[in-house]
């Protein structure tokens, strides 16, 4: 059965890598501190190593099946000028692991 | 005491804004001039404040601290939040004594929401204002349905908002003409596998629910069917606060078709009040 979220709650992944995408998108010192060095920026973020390996590879899928908002992580890729076709092609490469 | 004067509900998308010429002119204009009719209808209304019934896009809340339903009691909000949004930015005016009466009121009819005094409104706001030619025409009380992260307000609280929210308009001694207007949905989704897909059987079923009128019906239906539907279709919940407002009066629905270009099922109609 279609379901529109991966989680019905969120989980301390998703929290933290919600916090990092919406900070990015909102304030502006982060998103300049973010994008002079993304690395350096996600080696020191507060996250487990799952979400700082899908940050940092821009791995759109796994930051979907760990639970990250949609509408934050769209706005992310937005950011990362990811074109909307390997959005979509990523997430609907798990879209069976998220969604049955 | 104040009437409430009319209730309205319209479809929200930013991309209506950036990418309008997107469904082609024939289409985009069919669309825009019904925005254009709820709009000219509003202001042959005369309100002397509009509360305007919709959901943050993530951008004034975040897991910190996310409300179920947030009544704004500002004097005035700044609009948009979003910088990529193609509607110039603007402050719109704010009925702050009557959010401040519709909070207390609520309350006391056991209701929990959330107030804001510092809501900088993103497109779910302004974009059907400014499509419907009236931002910033009528000062506003925003209300602020959590639509976009669960666990949410079920579809059934929302109607029950909207019942306690027409007692507490009815109750206002500030005001002549209360108008409401409702924004979100119907059918897309945002960031998800399915975005750009559309479900027009759901759009269209919710409508002949709310257009046959009653309280229970359409919530029902949105809370067995919105997963097909997608979650920007969770936006419904602000329609259904509409429908409480509206008391189950039969919904005249304008303008309905599946805008995939625009991402969006798009309608707009208006409650028929007795």
């Amino acid at each position: 059965m279609a379901r529109n979220w991966v989680l019905d709650v969120p989980t301390d992944d998703a929290y933290r890598i919600g916090r990092i995408l919406f900070d990015v998108q909102h304030d502006r010192a982060e998103e300049a501190r973010f994008f002079a060095d993304p690395a350096a920026y996600l080696a020191s973020a507060d996250i487990s190593e799952g979400a700082r390996k899908a940050l940092a590879e821009t791995d759109i899928g796994a930051l979907y099946l760990l639970g990250a908002n949609p509408y934050l992580l769209r706005a992310y890729c937005l950011q990362l000028r990811v074109p909307e076709a390997k959005y979509l092609a990523a997430l609907r490469a798990v879209e069976g692991q998220a969604h049955g | 005491m104040a009437e409430i004067a009319g209730v309205f509900a319209v479809s929200h998308t930013p991309i209506m804004s950036n990418m309008p010429d997107a469904p082609g002119v024939s289409r985009r204009d069919a669309a825009f001039a019904q925005f254009e009719r709820v709009g000219a209808e509003i202001d042959s209304l005369a309100p002397d404040a509009v509360l305007l019934i919709s959901n943050d896009h993530l951008h004034n809340f975040y897991l910190d601290n996310l409300p179920a339903f947030c009544i704004g009691i500002a004097s005035s909000y700044i609009s948009p939040v979003e910088g990529w949004l193609k509607v110039p930015k603007q402050t719109l005016p704010g009925d702050p004594l009557l959010g401040a009466h519709l909070l207390r009121e609520v309350i006391e009819a056991g209701f929990d929401p959330a107030l804001s005094m510092e809501l900088v409104l993103d497109h779910g706001t302004l974009t059907p204002l400014d499509r419907a030619g009236i931002a910033g025409r009528h000062p506003l009380v925003p209300i602020l349905v959590n639509a976009v992260q669960p666990p949410m307000p079920t579809m059934q609280r929302s109607v029950a908002l909207g019942g306690a929210l027409r007692a507490a308009i009815q109750s206002y001694k500030g005001a002549d003409r209360v108008v409401v207007l409702a924004t979100g949905g119907l059918s897309h989704d945002v960031g998800t596998p399915r975005m750009g897909q559309l479900n027009a059987e759901f759009d269209r079923q919710f409508l002949r629910h709310l257009e046959a009128g009653g309280l229970d019906v359409a919530a029902q239906y949105a809370r067995a069917h919105v997963n097909s539907a997608g979650n920007g279709a969770e936006e419904v919940r602000n329609w259904l606060v509409a429908q409480g407002i509206a008391a189950g009066a039969p919904f005249e629905t304008y303008f309905y078709e599946g805008m995939a270009e625009w991402y969006t099922g798009i309608a707009l109609g208006r409650w028929r009040l007795p």
